[in-house]
């Protein structure tokens, strides 16, 4: 018979989830909102129903993020560094450098060749450097959030965007934009200030090739190409970033399941039942 | 206003040890104890600073140390220092200065309006002294520029500021060529100050007392290194949670009776705890160094958060400020103010020797490898708060540093041809982030967040350690 696993990653912004066997079967992507519990629950169910499965054939599952403690069903929790550091090696075995662009903090970690977290660092004090930083500006310039990394690369002069402060930023690309600073300038410039930050977190860690950015931010190609320069690497991008953190929580599920075979343990799971649950 | 924000009581922290949890009244005894004084008005109190080797000359004079950063650090540990915080702030004064001192300026600021203590203050507040010696230490100019600002509002209180330094490592050189003027201008400093008390109180110093007391310190100084060297048992009887609390007799209370029999007491607890193998988390997992950095001091329940996931803490660099005499290379004498300059700077080079002999080393470096080493450590902790630069800068050089040159963790990889290969994997290390007193820095959910992280690394490496 064959064994199931899912990970679900609870982040700020979005809930991830994947289903997967000797490979990915199912994976799907919603946007978080404050009732992380039953959101967790539809995100679940959204995969069993793409991976055609009944809940009970899932073997064992692993919720990951912020929000992992708010998932009645997961069987085992960890947190993201260990679930992005197991993704990433999985799609990756070259890398040594993680980078995750959330939508609220950013992540670095360092993985050794046998895909072992050997250091990290997190930028969970302020929303410069992370998504909601791009969002913000975004909605400043009234430009959809999809659009901003193809407007970035049209530039042809980056505007110097002094602030880092989110919300200081926003008035001074409000400022910029009034003395006629044309969009895409704009937007250059603030993924240039965005890297910065970025890359002086980074730095803390001693980055190694090979690198691999994941997260919201690895689907804007503007802050990717800010980011490569300002590294002074070229970066690796998993072809959807979105669910490295789920992959590997799945991924880990997987590995304890067959830890448990190989001693003869018995593996403690939760009762497979998807409720709504009100926490509110 | 801002007099008004108190901010939540903490939940009291478990402590490990009996002579932990007898801190609290000690320190509150002796912060009223100079309330006291001040009301007799027999002695003169003294502002001043931990870590300057001035305690045995204040105690022979009779003058009552106000240890301003113990005030500042127990507004913070009562989570009470956003208000003198933001008094401060109203004069100016940036948040990003040593939070410390912003919370004794704006707390003198008020005392001084008020001419009386501000309302609620913490165990009864802060005495009015009649001197202020600050003691710059090198990287630390809080340390003497506190005490000028809060020379504003007590214009009559004199200022005698005192500089130790002390020689800088440098691989190709050895210290001892240089520390003889070193030790020269630490002396005339010392000298300086028993003159500068001699004129405030109207006393002449009594040198036997002052022989006495160094001598006392000394032993001190020797059972502390004794007592401290317990916790490298399995399992560990006290972790850095307790040590922050033991750091009162240890940092304030030096050249006193009571501090050398609390270390007494303290080792007796410990090799009975030994003895009985009874340890911090008793079924210890994983072996922590506070590798540096002040602590978050409204956050001390961070170290029960810890030993909750089975980690322990056997030693801590943070106020270890005593190195054992008895390996200490410095030169005999019988003029005490002579030997509180050598031991000064005996203890700021304590490290030195070794680390020249450890290509790619550095004192601080060293120090970190050699507890590794001797207490079997896992994994590094350390905290950079934001507002210090003496204790803070050079922490993530150092982790850098170590990285580099000592990977002690033995693992097995797959090699080239499917082979398993040992290698050397570098020890974890878990840097936090807030501040010494500023609360606003600090956010329990992401810092234990952080914690689970560090703590998953560690079972990693617990999993795959080779044998």
């Amino acid at each position: 018979m064959t064994a199931y696993f899912a990970g679900i990653d609870v982040g700020s912004t979005m809930t991830k989830a994947v289903i997967l066997n000797d490979g990915v079967v199912a994976s799907v992507i919603g946007s978080t909102g404050p009732e992380q519990r039953r959101l967790a629950n539809k995100v679940m169910e959204e995969a069993l129903k793409r991976a055609a499965l009944p809940f009970a054939a899932i073997t064992y599952v692993v919720a990951t993020g912020y929000g992992r403690i708010n998932v009645p069903f997961a069987d085992a929790q960890f947190t993201e560094i260990t679930c992005h550091a197991r993704g990433i090696a999985s799609l990756f075995p070259e890398a040594k450098t993680i980078i995750d662009v959330g939508g609220q903090d950013i992540k670095a970690i360092r993985i050794d060749g046998a895909g072992k977290i050997t250091d990290f660092v997190m930028n969970d004090k302020c929303a410069a450097g992370s998504g909601r930083f791009i969002e913000v500006i975004a909605d400043t310039l009234g430009i959809p959030l999809n659009t901003v990394g193809d407007l970035s690369l049209q530039s042809k002069n980056p505007a110097k965007i002094s602030n880092i402060c989110t919300i200081w930023a926003q008035q001074e690309v409000a400022a910029s934009l009034a003395q006629g600073i044309p969009i895409p300038d704009l937007l250059a410039g603030v993924h240039r200030s965005l890297t910065e930050r970025i890359s002086t977190m980074v730095n803390r860690l001693r980055v190694e090739e090979a690198i691999v950015v994941t997260g919201g931010g690895a689907k804007n190609k503007g802050l990717l190409k800010a980011l490569s320069e300002q590294l002074g690497h070229e970066i690796l991008v998993p072809e959807e970033p979105l669910i490295t953190g789920a992959l590997g929580a799945a991924l880990l599920g997987k590995e304890m399941a067959q830890r448990a075979k190989l001693k003869d343990a018995p593996l403690k799971t939760k009762e497979r039942i998807l409720e709504e649950i009100e926490i509110f | 206003m801002a007099e008004e924000q108190k901010e939540a009581k903490p939940k009291k922290r478990m402590t490990a040890t009996q002579a932990a949890a007898s801190i609290g009244p000690l320190v509150k005894e002796f912060i009223t104890g100079t309330l006291r004084a001040r009301a007799e008005g027999k002695q003169k109190l003294a502002y001043t600073f931990i870590v300057c080797h001035h305690e045995e000359i204040l105690r022979a004079m009779d003058v009552v140390p106000v240890w301003t950063e113990n005030f500042a650090g127990i507004c913070g540990a009562k989570r009470d220092a956003e208000r003198f915080l933001q008094r401060a702030e109203s004069l100016g004064l940036s948040r990003s200065l040593c939070t410390y001192a912003l919370c004794g300026i704006g707390f003198d600021q008020w005392r001084e309006e008020l001419g009386q203590m501000p309302p609620d203050s913490p165990w009864g507040g802060q005495a009015r002294p009649d001197v202020m010696i600050s003691t710059g230490q090198i990287l630390c100019d809080p340390r003497s520029k506190w005490y000028q600002a809060s020379q504003q509002f007590m214009p009559d209180v004199p200022i005698y500021n005192m500089d130790l330094p002390y020689p800088m490592f440098q691989r190709d050189q050895d210290h001892r060529d240089v520390w003889g003027y070193y030790h020269k201008y630490i002396v005339k400093q010392l000298r300086g100050l028993v003159s500068f008390l001699e004129g405030q109180t109207g006393k002449k110093m009594d040198y036997d007392r002052l022989r006495e007391l160094t001598d006392l310190s000394d032993r001190t100084w020797n059972l502390i290194d004794e007592t401290y060297e317990l916790r490298g048992a399995v399992p560990c009887p006290m972790g850095t949670g307790d040590a922050m609390n033991t750091m009162v007799p240890l940092c304030f209370m030096m050249a006193t009776q009571t501090a050398y029999d609390f270390f007494v007491n303290l080792k007796k607890e410990l090799e009975e705890k030994v003895a009985r193998r009874e340890g911090e988390v008793q079924q210890e997992k994983y072996r922590l160094m506070w590798g540096g950095g002040l602590p978050a001091w409204y956050a001390l329940n961070d170290f029960n958060y810890f030993n909750s996931k089975g980690a322990s803490f056997p030693v801590e660099t943070t106020y270890r400020m005593v190195a054992p005499l008895t390996k200490m290379d410095i030169p005999d004498t019988q003029d005490p103010i002579e030997h509180l300059a050598w031991r000064w700077l005996g203890y700021w080079t304590f490290w030195y020797d070794k680390a020249k002999k450890r290509p790619g080393s550095e004192p601080d470096v060293e120090r970190l490898i050699n507890w590794i080493e001797e207490y079997k450590i896992d994994g590094i902790v350390m905290h950079e708060a934001f507002s210090c630069r003496t204790w803070h800068v050079g922490l993530i050089w150092q982790l850098h540093q170590l990285a580099k040159i000592y990977k002690p963790i033995p693992v097995f990889v797959a090699g080239k041809g499917g082979t398993k290969e040992k290698v050397y994997r570098e020890l974890p290390s878990l840097i936090l982030e807030s501040d010494i007193i500023d609360i606003t820095s600090y956010s329990e959910v992401d810092t234990r967040n952080k914690i689970d992280a560090f703590i998953e690394t560690l079972e990693s490496n617990r999993i795959s350690k080779a044998s």
